[in-house]
């Protein structure tokens, strides 16, 4: 069965067609191939039960609040604030893209939203300032990636509904491997463009009055992030509620920057609803996939292979996380881990590792899938966002980040307590 | 034959201890290699709780376990399996049981297509308060978090407020005042380290005993011979649902003793959380509120036939009355 | 006439993602009210329940509007390199593909909606909601799915048919500059 599923995925995706679509058509061949029972009976009731979750409806809020943010100019502003402050490093704009895409991870759940948002903002400003292409848009799409790993994350809330485990504690987690990753991102970026500083474009120093002026800008975004985890934190919201609390902030922060109108918000809306649909139809199919596969008897299978393969605990969770960068390679990143989740995190856990560590190193390899090559979709994102030149630049200035990530894997797995330490602190 | 079989909540003892030796190794064995068996359960699969009867009539696997009370969107008649607070202790819970068993049989035959194997019962759902909490009086006006419609009713005729909130959030949600308490097994309350954010325990059975039913695919149970069907009629009565039942009362009161502190814990190191237990007056209350409003209005929902059914069979048991309108 | 029906199911598309845009901006607005009715004391209840509802039908309507914007998924890499009339092969075969999973998941959907109508499911909670006010306008969201994509392809079969690759490629290929991604 599982040659079958992986060259099944790969051909129907080489075919170019709708990723959540194949992920149904391999339901649909384990269930006529695999499987003794008609599966296809299940498939409404997966679809009604799956699509019918008020921890999802966090994935719109977020997104629109991401749309909010860009219609209104204030993601433009934060762009130019920050840029007065890092542009004087040896790699430019480059380190104004990671740090906006810092920032705005800190008020988005999404990665795709985060990259799409910096990608909106930043992409005109490459040309202009001479960039060389491949980095800056690598960055972009690594940058991104972040909005899954500092709090507040769709991708968090799924695996804590998913593992039972506290998703406030996940997000006290993933704050600290965030911004250290984010530091990461630009040290690589300063190292690279030592080395290469054809690949940097122009280093620029702004008057510190400016700067200071800049500041101003950045605090939309502070207070927005305040309010989401605030309401978190007190108490008073769920952190799938707290997803309204910033599209509401979004709102009345637009609305004091003179952004909002009735046609704003129209496309707002109109743009949240598209990413949504295009989101829950990959959700959809996989919870579809993980079912048929279950019940043709793959996920013991797997778990059997797993438990038998008798290696330590250590050695166990590094073949996990080479599963995790190879199926990254292929698979969806919301898909992978509905899909492994399930199978995984018990092995795991009664290896006795802790399931909120977990959780932030699969962050991390999700991070990395979502930039690697073939099926990356940050990288799309960003690629989209460009107006010229081939899709293999941007997975090429990726590349670099991606080692970033899989060294944070390295330190994750020896420092489990980057991940534990502000969870335990603050319980 | 092969038999596909889905479990409930793979994480839970009673899923580990008794479902999953059962119908991986103690029916197979018992068939003499007849019988084959692949088990999973409903969360790996990643069904939702309310669909698994519903596929279980339609045939997607063969045999499906959960606790009834998940199942009554689809058949409201199906509450009176678990009212809470009529039962204290597990024997009681048991004769409730078995009271309702030939309702249940009907409604799964009806409802869902399928056949009952058996009905086991899961620690009863106890209280957990992080406030000052005395009798059932002292619930009035508080946060609670409970699950299932009857017991959602119960709080509101209490004037007690029913919050919803993931399980893994309760914790938190207890150490910050969202909730005042929570409703779970007290076993699943020890391990998830519930102790920590509340002070008082209620034993008192305010979620009722959450029976998990295990029930057959109808035409797959046709399909058998009749040798067969009574060996899995006899196996599961005597080595799964026996087995389950008899230890329920045990399991609950080596949970009671880890989480108070009072008396020998199986399980790990005791806890000194104060014990609240029922008080002859908060039995009273509870049955004034479940004859006058709850059980009434689920006699609504239901139909008065099965009102008039659960008045002879169950309430008989358990000495309470649904007044007919 | 193909062109017409695919301007058509486009601007219809639109329409609709406008209303289940505004639906999903109004249920932001009632949890904001019911987390803040909270902090005063007191509860709408239910807002997570209605939640569900919401994105359940918000994502059955919004799935026809994002293949018209050409926004679900694709992967590009052998099909990009290509030249046009197999890109459009492609397309055609990928839009086949979503169409006939379409239909199937939009039949086995009906089902679920039957057994509500049969026992007159209502909802396991307080609110009690009846299952079919709910499930019908989700169940009607992907009917319109798998109706408009058979619309699509059996329309952009026909331009095709006469021809006109670009056309085509515009309408089902994979949108190669999407300033409007967010
Ligand atoms: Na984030
Ligand atoms: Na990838």
């Amino acid at each position: 069965m599982i040659p079958f599923i992986t060259i099944g995925l790969l051909g129907l995706l080489s075919l170019s067609i709708p990723v959540g679509i194949v992920l149904f058509l391999l339901g649909f061949g384990v269930d006529q191939f695999f499987s003794l029972f008609p599966l296809l009976r299940g498939l409404g009731n997966m679809v009604w039960s799956t699509s019918n979750s008020a921890t999802l409806i966090a994935i719109p809020f977020f997104v629109l609040l991401g749309e909010i943010l860009v219609r209104s100019g204030i993601a433009e502003r934060t762009y130019a604030a920050l840029d007065k402050w890092v542009s004087w490093l040896p790699g430019g704009l480059i380190h104004a893209n990671v740090a906006t895409a810092t920032m705005f991870s800190a008020t988005s759940g999404s990665s795709v939203a985060t990259a799409a948002t910096v990608a909106t903002v930043a992409m005109p400003q490459a040309d202009r300032l001479g960039y060389d292409p491949r980095l800056f848009s690598g960055a972009i799409a690594a940058g991104g990636t972040l909005g899954i790993m500092i709090p507040p994350s769709i991708n968090l809330i799924v695996y804590g509904f998913l593992t039972q485990t506290s998703i406030p504690q996940l997000f006290l987690a993933g704050l600290l491997p965030g911004i250290l990753l984010a530091l990461a991102f630009m040290l690589v970026t300063v190292c690279i463009c030592v080395i290469w500083p054809s690949l940097g474009g122009e280093r620029r120093r702004f008057p510190l009055r400016e700067m200071i002026g800049g500041l101003g800008d950045l605090l939309p975004i502070f207070l927005l992030f305040s309010a989401i985890i605030g309401a978190i934190y007190k108490g008073w919201a769920t952190p799938t509620e707290a997803a309204s609390v910033g599209v509401g902030g979004a709102l009345l922060i637009a609305a004091m920057f003179g952004g909002v109108s009735l046609g704003m918000i129209s496309e707002a809306i109109v743009g949240t609803v598209k990413i949504t649909s295009m989101i829950m139809l990959v959700i959809i199919g996989a919870s579809f996939l993980n079912f048929t596969l279950s019940a043709a008897g793959l996920s013991s299978e797997m778990r059997n292979l797993l438990e038998n393969l008798g290696f330590g605990p250590l050695m166990t969770i590094f073949v996990v996380v080479l599963i995790y960068i190879v199926l990254g390679f292929f698979i969806e990143t919301l898909s992978l881990m509905v899909v492994t989740i399930p199978i995984v995190v018990p092995i795991v856990t009664g290896l006795g590792y802790d399931p909120v560590w977990f959780g932030i190193l699969m962050i991390v390899l999700i991070e990395m899938a979502l930039i690697t090559p073939p099926v990356g979709l940050n990288l799309y994102v960003v690629q989209g966002a460009r107006k010229s030149g081939n899709m293999s630049e941007v997975m090429v200035g990726a590349a670099p980040y991606a080692f970033t990530m899989l060294c944070m894997v390295g330190v994750l797995i020896a420092y489990p307590d980057l991940a534990l330490i502000l969870p335990r602190l603050l319980q | 034959e092969q038999l596909n079989v889905v479990g409930s909540w793979s994480s839970l003892p009673l899923h580990k201890a008794y479902e999953a030796p059962f119908w991986g190794e103690t029916l197979p064995e018992a068939s003499g290699g007849k019988i084959t068996t692949q088990v999973t359960t409903h969360n790996e699969m990643n069904l939702g709780v309310a669909d698994v009867f519903r596929l279980l009539g339609q045939g997607v696997y063969d045999v499906a376990m959960t606790v009834g009370d998940y199942a009554v969107s689809d058949a409201p008649e199906l509450e009176g399996l678990d009212v809470p607070l009529v039962a204290m202790d597990a024997a009681k819970a048991k004769a409730a049981v078995d009271a309702a068993r030939p309702m249940v049989d009907e409604i799964f035959a009806n409802r869902f297509n399928s056949k009952v194997l058996a009905i086991a019962p899961y620690p009863p759902q106890v209280v957990f308060c992080n406030k000052e909490v005395a009798s059932l009086d002292d619930l009035k006006g508080l946060k609670i978090r409970a699950s299932g419609r009857m017991t959602a009713k119960f709080l509101e005729a209490l004037d007690a407020e029913g919050v919803n909130v993931a399980f893994s959030e309760v914790p938190g949600a207890l150490q910050k005042g969202v909730v005042d308490c929570a409703v779970t097994g007290a076993g699943s309350g020890y391990s998830a380290g519930w102790w920590e954010v509340s002070t008082h325990l209620l034993t008192i059975p305010l979620g009722g005993w959450d029976p998990v039913v295990t029930a057959m695919n109808m035409d797959k149970w046709n399909s058998l011979d009749a040798g067969t069907q009574e060996l899995i009629t006899d196996q599961i009565a005597t080595k799964f649902e026996a087995p389950a039942w008899d230890s329920a009362q045990g399991a609950l009161l080596n949970d009671i003793a880890c989480l108070t502190g009072n008396g020998e814990c199986e399980s790990g190191d005791k806890r000194s959380m104060v014990l609240v237990e029922a008080t002859d007056a908060d039995i009273a209350k509870a049955r004034d509120i479940l004859e006058a409003k709850v059980l009434p209005e689920w006699a609504e929902r239901a139909g008065a036939d099965w009102a008039k059914r659960w008045n002879d069979s169950v309430g008989k048991v358990v000495g309470v009355s649904i007044a007919s309108k | 006439m193909a062109e017409r029906i695919l301007l058509a199911v486009r601007i219809w598309n639109k329409r609709i993602a406008l209303a289940t845009g505004f639906i999903l901006l109004a249920c932001a607005g009632l949890v904001l009210v019911d987390i803040t009715m909270r902090q005063l004391g007191s509860s709408l209840g239910g807002t997570d329940e209605i939640s569900g509802y919401v994105m359940a039908i918000a994502t059955a309507w919004g799935m026809s509007f994002a293949l018209t914007e050409l926004s679900h998924v694709r992967i590009d890499f052998l099909r990009s390199n290509t030249p046009q009339k197999t890109r459009v092969l492609f397309d055609l075969f990928a839009l086949f593909s979503l169409a006939m999973t379409v239909a199937i998941i939009a039949n086995q959907c009906w089902p679920v909606v039957a057994t509500t109508l049969k026992n007159a499911s209502t909802a396991n909670t307080p609110l009690e909601t009846p299952l079919a006010l709910v499930q019908i306008p989700w169940f009607a969201g992907w009917l319109w799915f798998a109706f408009s994509s058979w619309l699509i392809f059996l329309s952009a079969m026909v331009l095709v048919v006469k021809g006109r690759f670009k056309k085509v490629e515009g309408v089902i290929g994979i949108a190669s500059a999407q300033e409007e991604w967010l």
